[in-house]
């Protein structure tokens, strides 16, 4: 099952898990847990990145008898996301065009990282380490994040001219006027 | 990984899991090495069944959910120097509008059948209902810690889809009201608003 699973309509669900080299584990966690939130994280500048998360798998839960206790020999930096994109190599690239220097930041730190100048060999190496998703579902799978956006915001926009036209002095004409000159463009 | 604890409602958020008025749920549960094709099957058929899809996606709290069932975790070095596991694993992660509580009981309660197959394939696993044995469960096995980002972190699902539905609709009726006269685009755009109560 290859990477045909990893789509739903226009979204990529990637799922990236990489080995800790030793010793470097807790200058990863500082890294990722200094990423900037919201608006200003790294990932806000790319533009087709809904959601996305970072984190350590240091240990495995022990769920209690009757399993056998399974221990990391190796850190891991696991990172997730959900990106516009029917593939992975737009992705990649835009990550190496537009956050190199944060990229490399929690990534530099991980078990035969190439580094992000050989994009070829960064390709490989995300690739190397990818598990491919066996499901996603996604509410709204054929909208891309700049449409959410555009989308949110026009809802927000009708929501104030419906309400700023509600009185029922307004006459037919303005409204239509109103109308065509607050929406005309939404076609 | 810190400690995992899934805070109470109402608590502070979480800063690795937590974004405005979303929540991501990351699960790493065993599965006993004989159940991974099998549920590799089943969530391969899911994908491809309308009805498995509309299932999952019935709770319109959910924006973004995945599962990835991991044989051996990636491994850049040397092959025997890899972690070995006893178990194969289930990866979980679900991106939803808060408050936890609601997704769980949700869940243990609309679908019991569809949880204990998925996750009741690991050991120790507490079959729901009831919820609150699964509570524990979830927030024993959460993978807290990181950071966490999300492109429209104050907005619902449910906000998304209304915005998404206004946006078509919108589009819809600019182009079918371009020639109408006042009187009668009055009426109709007063339909239109009806029509679309239910998303603003």
């Amino acid at each position: 099952m290859g990477e045909s699973r990893d789509r739903t309509g226009t979204a990529y669900a990637l799922t990236v898990i990489t080995a800790i080299s030793p010793g470097q584990v807790e200058e990863v966690r500082k890294v990722i847990e200094g990423v900037p939130r919201g608006v200003s994280s790294p990932l806000a500048k790319l533009g087709t990145v809904h959601t996305s998360r970072l984190q350590i798998f240091d240990h495995l839960v022990y769920q209690g008898a009757p399993q056998k206790r399974d221990q990391l020999r190796w850190d891991y930096l696991v990172f997730t996301a959900a990106f516009d994109g029917h593939d992975l190599d737009p992705f990649l690239d835009s990550i190496v065009d537009q956050i190199p220097d944060e990229a490399d930041s929690w990534w530099r730190h991980c078990l035969a990282y190439p580094g992000l100048k050989d994009r070829t060999a960064f390709k490989k190496w995300i690739r190397d380490n990818q598990v491919h998703t066996s499901l996603f579902a996604v509410a709204s799978p054929n909208r891309s994040v700049p449409e959410v956006l555009e989308s949110l915001a026009l809802r927000e926009r009708l929501v104030e001219f419906a309400i700023a036209n509600q009185n029922q002095q307004t006459s037919a004409a303005e409204l239509r006027e109103r109308f065509r000159s607050a929406f005309g463009g939404e076609v | 990984m810190t400690a995992a604890t899934l805070e109470p409602e109402g608590a502070p958020a979480l800063p690795g899991n937590n974004l405005g008025r979303l929540i991501c749920l990351t699960l790493f549960t065993p599965v006993r090495r004989q159940w991974l094709p099998v549920l590799s099957a089943a969530l391969w058929i899911a994908k491809w069944v309308p009805f498995a899809q509309r299932h999952i996606l019935q709770f319109n709290f959910i924006h973004f959910v995945r599962w990835t069932v991991v044989r051996e975790l990636p491994f850049a070095g040397p092959r025997e120097e890899r972690d070995r596991l006893n178990y194969g694993y289930l990866f979980f992660e679900s991106n939803f509008d808060g408050p936890w509580q609601h997704y769980i009981d949700a869940f243990a309660y609309c679908i019991p059948q569809d949880i204990r197959f998925v996750w009741g394939r690991g050991p120790a696993f507490p079959y729901p209902p009831p919820a609150e044995p699964l509570k524990k469960w979830i927030a024993m096995n959460s993978m807290e810690g990181g950071s966490y980002y999300c492109a429209y972190p104050e907005s619902s699902t449910r906000m998304v889809m209304s915005a998404v539905a206004v946006k078509d609709a919108l589009g819809d009726f600019v182009a079918s009201s371009a020639d109408l006269g006042p009187d009668e685009f009055k009426t109709r755009y007063d339909q239109f608003l009806s029509r679309l109560q239910d998303h603003l």
